[in-house]
């Protein structure tokens, strides 16, 4: 497969702090690629040395070919970013933006073609502050996209918007995917990135702590399935019969915060589902359903278990 | 490049809060400074005369008075009338010729009464200092002597300069100082907090074009302040300007340059909007009234003098009012040019060194 940025023991230190640490990955030619990891994971720092706006302290970096540190000025004529929280010129309105930044580029596409794929054509005139902030980030996102880039860079693309324009901005991720562009995106949203990533990676400390594709990674965690019920009461008899039924070492139960007998209890195989099923159908819940794990789910082993080894001193 | 230099334009012009400080706050203090200094009054005001005295030195006195362009004459009978009148300041000064002043009888009164305000210290000393001049005049005559010694003054310049001359150049450097130090540090401290400096780097966009795209239209902006700085002056209050118009507006745009490299150097430590319009204020106050804007600064006790005389506006107003006031060249007085590209190179070094448009 075609790789457009490949990266090598990339490593980025602030004094005596290691916010990279020796992390090697490549992207794909035409695929969604997430970069996962709370907030301080190394995240933004990775994709703006990869768009050259930070010097990496060593390793390397390729993209599309040239190297992200002596090549950049040819990087930059064919990738597109879109900045976390970036705000654009108070006093221009959309179409001036486009078409500054459009100037920038030796390749530059129809503001108007833009502004139609995110249904923003009623404000092209308009302000910047006359947006909500679902259109304000619809425009960064096009914003990002004016010269026509192999490569979108989107940082946390949804933050901060609420459901319906998070879903809208995925659609609109979709409709670069299917130009044939590759999309790198960052985000904490773990349900953003199983829908929209072909491949993600998960970054811990600033470290990669594992990569592949979604299903496959969850598919290969410990515990791929998942049963969540609400009992009438919480009753700890009700959950130890449970337990017995899928073998406790190979089933966890979790009480779920908020609502009362709330749980959720994570399974190793799929007899052991099974065997949970019919136990859980015996003490006649008020609702149960039955799934598979999410990104969600693994982050939280991956990392939770990085955080107990820590506290353990197993590092 | 040019895109971005017509689009600051176009980003100033629709900036009506930065417009109003860079042109219209300037404005006004040319008009203030118009009404109350320009004309051929020299700021002294009107003086109320009060002449009780029907004698020939007093006809003779009052026609000088008149005819002597210092002040304005208003006619009044009534002292108290008068005295009113200086307590509202609406006048600076009373001159009250008593009855008889001037008669050769041996009791009449041989002083002239002045009554005026300590507050006005330059106009009381032209008031006394024309009438203890005629009087002088006037001794001599009676004891038919003639003075020996005196005094013959020349001046650089011939045209008749008034204070108002001197301030509409000093108005000119604080137009400049104002617009470029606080715009510059201040646009460029939002653009790093909203990131647009970021976004900018993203881009193919060179940082050198992107400065050079916002320092060209700064000096467009600048050069309409001078512009219109003069033609209010000049038009409206009779302003003189006795040297190369001309050259006067290319040292003041260098001023403009000089002030723009002081602004980048700002922007390059104020982390925040906050900060930089503080530390720009911080730069500017001082300058303005210590540089030489309303008053010669060679009034100030020498200590202070001896500082404040290389502060970067100090310089670029004597080359300013050399070549605008006393059609001196620049070139006369090196040490100003020196002090103003001396400022220059240091401020354009700090800013390269630090001022960058991303983080890192």
């Amino acid at each position: 497969m075609n790789n457009v940025i490949s990266v090598k023991n990339l490593t980025k230190k602030y004094g005596s702090l290691i916010a990279v640490d020796r992390i090697s990955f490549e992207v794909y030619k035409g695929e969604v690629f997430g970069l996962l990891g709370e907030n301080g994971a190394g995240k933004t720092t990775t994709l703006e040395m990869i768009e050259g706006l930070r010097k990496p302290t060593s390793g390397e970096i390729k993209v599309l070919g040239f190297d992200a540190v002596h090549d950049i000025q040819h990087i930059k004529e064919r990738i597109g970013v879109q900045l976390q929280s970036s705000a654009y010129y108070d006093y221009l309105k959309l179409r001036e933006i486009l078409d500054l930044f459009g100037s920038f580029y030796q390749k530059k596409l129809n503001p108007d073609d833009l502004f139609k794929m995110v249904g923003l054509e009623s404000k092209a005139d308009q302000y910047i502050k006359n947006l909500s902030g679902g259109q304000r980030q619809r425009f960064s996102i096009i914003a990002s996209l004016i010269n026509d880039p192999e490569i979108v860079f989107l940082d946390e693309p949804t933050t901060g918007l609420d459901p319906v324009a998070r879903r809208n901005t995925w659609d609109i991720i979709a409709k670069i995917k299917e130009k044939g562009k590759t999309i790198i995106l960052t985000t904490h949203y773990m349900e953003e990135a199983e829908i929209l990533c072909d491949r993600i990676a998960i970054m811990e400390k600033g470290k990669i702590i594992t990569i592949g594709k979604p299903h496959q990674l969850i598919e290969q965690a410990e515990t791929p399935y998942k049963v969540e019920f609400v009992l009438e009461k919480d009753n700890q008899k009700t959950i130890d019969r449970l337990l017995n039924a899928c073998e406790a070492r190979d089933c966890d139960i979790k009480k779920l915060p908020g609502k009362t007998a709330h749980y959720e209890m994570h399974i190793k195989s799929q007899e052991l589902l099974n065997k949970a099923i019919t136990a859980l159908q015996k003490e006649n819940p008020e609702s149960f359903t039955i799934g598979r794990a999410t990104l969600e789910d693994l982050f939280i082993e991956l990392t939770g278990k990085t955080i107990a080894d820590e506290e353990n001193g197993n590092v | 490049m040019y895109k971005m230099f017509l689009t600051n334009l176009k980003m100033m012009v629709r900036g009506r809060q930065a417009l109003f400080w860079s042109l219209f706050f300037p404005m006004v203090f040319t008009i203030i400074f118009g009404f109350f200094f320009s004309g051929d009054t020299a700021g002294v005001g009107t003086i109320v005369l009060i002449n009780q005295s029907n004698t020939e030195l007093a006809s003779s006195l009052e026609k000088a008075m008149g005819e002597s362009n210092i002040f304005k004459i208003q006619k009044e009978t009534d002292l108290g009338t008068a005295k009113d009148l200086l307590k509202k300041n609406k006048i600076t000064a009373i001159i009250e010729i008593p009855a008889d002043f001037g008669s050769p009888k041996l009791d009449s009164p041989k002083q002239i009464i002045v009554i005026n305000d300590p507050a006005n210290a330059q106009s009381n000393l032209a008031v006394t200092g024309f009438l203890d001049k005629y009087l002088t005049v006037v001794n001599y005559q009676i004891q038919k002597a003639q003075p020996i010694y005196s005094v013959k003054i020349e001046t650089t310049t011939d045209t008749n300069l008034t204070y108002y001359d001197f301030v509409l150049v000093g108005l000119i450097g604080m137009a400049l100082m104002n617009a470029s130090i606080q715009g510059i540090a201040i646009s460029m401290a939002k653009y790093r907090q909203d990131k647009i400096l970021k976004r900018i780097t993203t881009t193919p966009l060179r940082s050198w074009k992107f400065v050079f795209a916002e320092v060209s239209a700064r000096l467009v902006q600048n050069l309409v302040q001078i512009s219109l700085i003069l033609i209010v002056g000049i038009y409206f209050f009779h302003a003189h300007i006795a040297g190369n118009i001309f050259l006067l507006i290319v040292f003041a745009m260098l001023g403009g340059l000089l002030f723009q490299s002081i602004g980048f150097a700002v922007a390059s430590v104020a982390t925040t909007v906050d900060a930089a319009q503080g530390m720009s204020i911080a730069v500017t106050i001082p300058m303005m009234f210590l540089a030489g804007v309303f008053f010669p600064i060679d009034q100030l006790p020498k200590w202070l003098f001896s500082i404040v005389q290389y502060l970067p506006l100090a310089p670029l107003l004597r080359m300013m009012r050399g070549i605008g006031l006393e059609n001196i060249s620049p070139f006369t007085n090196q040490i100003n040019i020196i002090i103003v590209f001396a400022w220059i190179v240091v401020m354009l070094f700090v800013s390269i060194m630090r001022f960058r448009l991303a983080d890192e």
